[in-house]
């Protein structure tokens, strides 16, 4: 799994397959999008409910954690969980492979996150201040917050890449060693995996973002009750 | 466990795009979407509280309308039972006085009636009376007591005063009058003499007599001298009696 396949080369670039399976996939997100959202209405007909559904749910969950912020972080965190799970689902079909099973593509996904968490706790408290959260609640801890973001990062990268590529594994392993239908529950539990990593990988980032923008949040909080 | 770092940029980058597009074709379409149906229905709730406040204004004003109309109302029965009492208590008042007229009347004419009855009665009475003596008397009356009238009535003649005899005198000189002696029985020859002469005492003259027989005087005698006339008969007295006595107080 993890030597990927070369397609073709743009240029000096090596397009590997996991990389034309990603543009596969953003092309069907992104016509499935264009396609669902071109008609609609104030009338929401099944489609549109279900699509307003996933979108406040995501919307929802993320309010949960930063009631002020949702709109900003829903279009990253609900990318993260869509393709995410696209993404790990694109293993159950005959001949593909998901791109999540690539480490090369889990630690651009964890690499995202980790600019994106100082990204947004930039934007949010400041250079500076987001810096200084660092420091706190004593500069001792220090290096360890410098380890924590490493290491959180790295986890993200390899949790995601294992479970879905042992998933996939053992079901290739089943496959040989069992027969044709055998591995069937397997991707079953394939399916309910690549749900539950989606979301758990969604839900990380969410949670380091919001500890990163957090310390706003509450400076918000009391600058508004002081106002009040 | 190796990192294909073309892959890794080409995924980093894949997946920023793929940021983009669904911000672009889904999130916002959606989310646009949905705050326009929030607003729609933050409107709508808007103006229904709006309208709701119109119709809870409209419903006080109603109350209050009511409420006026009630004291309206009371105030115009009000009005109404002073009025209804005030014109009852008129009526009531002309009808008792129509009734005290109508009383009045009846108790004139109840009155009146009584009297007419009581007068009715008294002439009964009287007649009743008169007849009865009548025919008492007439059992009673004979010549004798034609003689005794006649000698009464001469007696009478003679303590008439001067004027009286005057009166007398004047209407007997009127001419072609004469001296009717009307009695109940043939007068007897000494009691006309006495009669005439009495008269002729009284009229200073002698007038031509005539003499009838009435035997509804009962008793005595009846002498006319023109215009006047003597009644010294048990009839005329009794009528004189009768009439008297529904006269008298």
């Amino acid at each position: 799994m993890e030597n990927a396949v070369v397609v073709f080369h743009l240029g000096p670039l090596a397009i590997t397959a996991t990389v034309v399976t990603t543009w596969g996939i953003m092309l069907l997100l992104g016509l499935a999008a264009g396609f669902a959202t071109r008609r609609l209405s104030l009338d929401p007909g099944p489609l549109q409910t279900l699509l307003e559904g996933i979108v406040s749910a995501m919307d929802n969950a993320i309010r949960g954690m930063l009631p002020q912020r949702s709109q900003m972080l829903l279009p990253f965190i609900g990318t993260l969980w869509i393709y995410v799970l696209v993404a790990n689902l694109t293993g159950l079909i005959p001949g593909l492979s998901s791109p999540t099973g690539n480490l090369s593509v889990t630690a651009g996904l964890a690499l995202l996150v980790f600019l994106s968490v100082h990204w947004y706790g930039v934007r949010s408290e400041g250079f500076a201040g987001y810096l200084r959260h660092y420091l706190r609640p004593s500069p001792i801890l220090l290096p360890f917050h410098l380890i924590s973001e490493v290491s959180r990062t790295v986890a993200l990268a390899v949790r995601l890449f294992g479970n879905v590529m042992s998933l996939e594994m053992a079901a290739l392993l089943v496959l040989l060693v069992a027969g044709l239908l055998v591995p069937v529950p397997l991707l079953m539990l394939h399916v309910v995996e690549a749900v539950v990593q989606a979301y758990i990988f969604g839900v990380l980032a969410l949670v380091y973002i919001s500890g990163a923008m957090q310390s706003q949040e509450t400076v918000s909080d009391s600058d508004q009750e002081g106002s009040s | 466990m190796e990192v294909d770092w073309t892959t890794f940029a080409l995924e980093i980058i894949n997946f920023l795009i793929l940021v983009w597009i669904l911000k672009r074709f889904f999130y916002q379409p959606v989310l646009d979407v949905i705050a326009r149906r929030r607003a729609g229905i933050e409107k709508e709730m808007a103006d229904a509280k709006a309208l709701e406040e119109k119709a809870q204004a409209l419903e006080r004003q109603y109350e209050n309308r009511l409420d006026d109309w009630e004291k309206e109302r009371e105030g115009a029965r009000t009005k109404l039972t002073e009025e209804i009492s005030r014109e009852r208590a008129h009526q009531m008042a002309a009808v008792a006085a129509a009734v005290e007229a109508e009383r009045e009347r009846n108790r004139v004419l109840d009155e009146r009636h009584r009297q007419e009855l009581r007068r009715t009665a008294e002439e009964q009475a009287l007649a009743q009376g008169a007849a009865f003596s009548a025919r008492v008397l007439s059992r009673l009356a004979d010549e004798s007591l034609d003689e005794r009238i006649v000698a009464s009535m001469v007696a009478d003649l003679q303590r008439l005063t001067f004027a009286q005899k005057q009166t007398l005198a004047t209407a007997a000189a009127a001419a072609g009058v004469n001296m009717q002696v009307v009695t109940a029985r043939p007068l007897r020859e000494a009691a006309r003499t006495q009669l005439t002469a009495a008269m002729a005492e009284a009229l200073q003259r002698a007038l031509p007599q005539e003499y009838a027989v009435d035997e509804s005087l009962i008793g005595g005698v009846r002498v006319s001298i023109g215009p006047w006339v003597l009644h010294a008969n048990l009839r005329d007295d009794l009528q004189f009696f009768a009439g008297g006595v529904r006269r008298a107080p």
